[in-house]
């Protein structure tokens, strides 16, 4: 059995002032397999960030389930971690005291508390920078810091709500290639939520094209591009079958959505 | 200003600058300004242009001041009014810090108290004064009610603001990673409303000491205040002065304690 079974979930939202309700995701079935590196992709409102609160535990399910190693998701746990779109760090702490956060919250102490936060900051590239504020980093280097925390719980499935959208190209393409490193020594299945079409297909083992008019699942599509991968795959012939494949599906919910901007 | 310095300046030169010898250009107008006006203060009433009895001169309040700290009993009444000062501003801290928290975790609690609080928080609450006088006598009891009105409205205020405008961020990030209630107040809501606190404390400082002093003005029988009420009627310019700068430089060197760790607290928020 997979690792991750979604089936027929739907999450409806009630309009806030208004008794209108929603529909942020609809009929969603999907399976993920341990060890697997999803990427969720689509245009922004087509209730991919939602799914992925919604396995985090953060989102209530109107309709279906969500199951994680045969154990229905009903609120957040340690089998999980989330990477968030917005680093969240707390800023009157220090980046070790960031990294720590996680674990506190499942009671380590002391020594290997100290020790597991050390050995994550430096796994991410951030050793020298364990006792800098949060202020004092890049962006990139909170996402770095962000990725960290989550790691430090050693989940079973790393959550990522486009966790380089608010990065500058150059230093999102570093990244990504950053995040392949830590993935492929962690070996956390990951569930990786992005508008990028590059980002979605580099990192990717399975592509989830997501529609809007309630949030559903297009397309899945299997990546079978040679691991470990570098920049340089973003210039061969498969890569760029696949963004073509990519850019019609988003081309064509950008059409729709132009066609009701019209009609209102 | 000093960064500014240090850009225009090429790096040898900066190594050789003594610039920590050099005043910066505001301190020196300053100082110059101040030093202006005292000797303004000093001949002005000497050249007949405003009558000596009514401004004195720095002079005469400098000997005062000799005289007050030689022979006025004044640490007797520097030690009532700070004693009435500290028991009020602390019964506020004690009273103020749990409402405050509560009022910013609760939702209902705030809805319930926040409006009364508010006019209360706009209302002079020396207005009080004559009541708490009539309830509680002559002595310190009415002064230390009236700081402690005056302290404890700012500081629940503030504690409620920084409780309850907790980063929403923070509070998903922490639900995500098992945090339980207990864990966000004390890991997420404390120290996110820190300096809100410290900006409380320190806007109570200045309505603290006005507290007081008003109180001992009003009716007392000991205290700077009724120093100050004493040397009012008497007419005496440059005693009351020496109390008036007393009274500033406690103020004011409060607030700058307070704002000191406030703005370190706040660190992190800057940039």
């Amino acid at each position: 059995m997979a690792q991750i079974e979604i089936r027929d979930l739907g999450i409806d939202y009630r309009k806030p002032k208004s008794n209108e309700v929603f529909s942020a995701v609809d009929s969603v079935d999907l399976s993920v397999e341990k060890g697997e590196f999803v990427t969720i992709v689509g245009s922004s409102g087509c209730g991919k960030s939602t799914l992925l609160m919604a396995v985090a535990g953060l989102v209530d399910l109107t309709r279906g389930s969500i199951e994680i190693d045969g154990k229905r998701v009903d609120g957040p746990g340690p089998d999980r971690a989330v990477v968030f779109q917005e680093a969240s760090l707390l800023p009157w702490r220090s980046v070790r005291g960031n990294v720590k956060f996680g674990l506190e919250m499942q009671r380590w102490s002391g020594g290997d508390l100290n020790e597991r936060a050390m050995q994550m900051i430096r796994l991410v590239g951030l050793g020298r920078f364990s006792d800098y504020h949060p202020h004092q980093l890049s962006g990139g280097m909170r996402q770095r810091v962000n990725i960290a925390r989550a790691l430090a719980v050693d989940p079973e499935v790393l959550l990522m709500d486009e966790p380089f959208g608010a990065l500058d190209a150059q230093t999102r393409e570093i990244m990504g290639t950053e995040l392949l490193r830590i993935w492929e020594r962690a070996k956390k299945t990951a569930l990786f939520v992005t508008h990028d079409i590059d980002e979605a297909i580099f990192l990717a083992d399975k592509i989830v094209v997501m529609g809007r008019n309630p949030g559903h699942i297009k397309e899945v599509i299997k990546v079978d591009l040679p691991r470990p991968r570098n920049e340089s795959i973003l210039d061969s012939d498969a890569f760029h079958e696949l963004r073509k494949r990519l850019r019609a599906h988003l081309a064509e919910d950008m059409s729709s959505m132009q066609l009701v901007q019209e009609v209102a | 200003m000093r960064s500014a310095e240090i850009t225009a300046e090429p790096a040898e030169a900066r190594q050789l600058s003594l610039s920590f010898l050099r005043p910066s250009r505001s301190a020196m107008i300053g100082t110059l300004a101040v030093l202006a006006f005292l000797v303004l203060w000093q001949i002005a009433p000497t050249m007949g242009w405003v009558n000596g009895r009514f401004t004195s001169r720095p002079t005469e309040v400098l000997l005062a001041a000799i005289d007050i700290f030689q022979n006025d009993d004044f640490l007797y009444h520097a030690r009532i009014s700070l004693t009435e000062f500290v028991a009020g501003f602390a019964l506020a801290i004690v009273v103020s810090v749990p409402l405050g928290v509560l009022l910013g975790t609760s939702k209902i609690a705030r809805h319930l108290i926040d409006p009364p609080l508010m006019a209360l928080y706009i209302a002079p609450t020396l207005v009080l004064l004559p009541i708490m006088v009539i309830w509680l006598g002559i002595d310190m009891a009415p002064k230390i009610a009236v700081v402690f009105l005056g302290a404890v409205f700012p500081i629940v205020l503030n504690t409620m603001a920084g409780m309850s405008e907790a980063d929403p961020k923070f509070l998903r990030m922490a639900r995500s990673f098992g945090a339980t209630k207990f864990d966000i107040f004390t890991r997420v809501l404390v120290p996110g409303s820190l300096p809100a606190l410290l900006t409380g404390l320190r806007l109570a400082v200045g309505r603290a000491v006005l507290g007081v002093i008003v109180g001992e003005l009003f009716v007392s029988q000991a205290g700077i205040g009724y120093q100050l009420n004493l040397y009012g009627s008497a007419m005496r310019i440059d005693r009351l002065l020496v109390y008036a700068l007393i009274v500033s430089a406690f103020g004011y060197t409060l607030t700058v304690i307070v704002r000191s760790v406030e703005n370190k607290v706040r660190d992190w928020r800057s940039k």
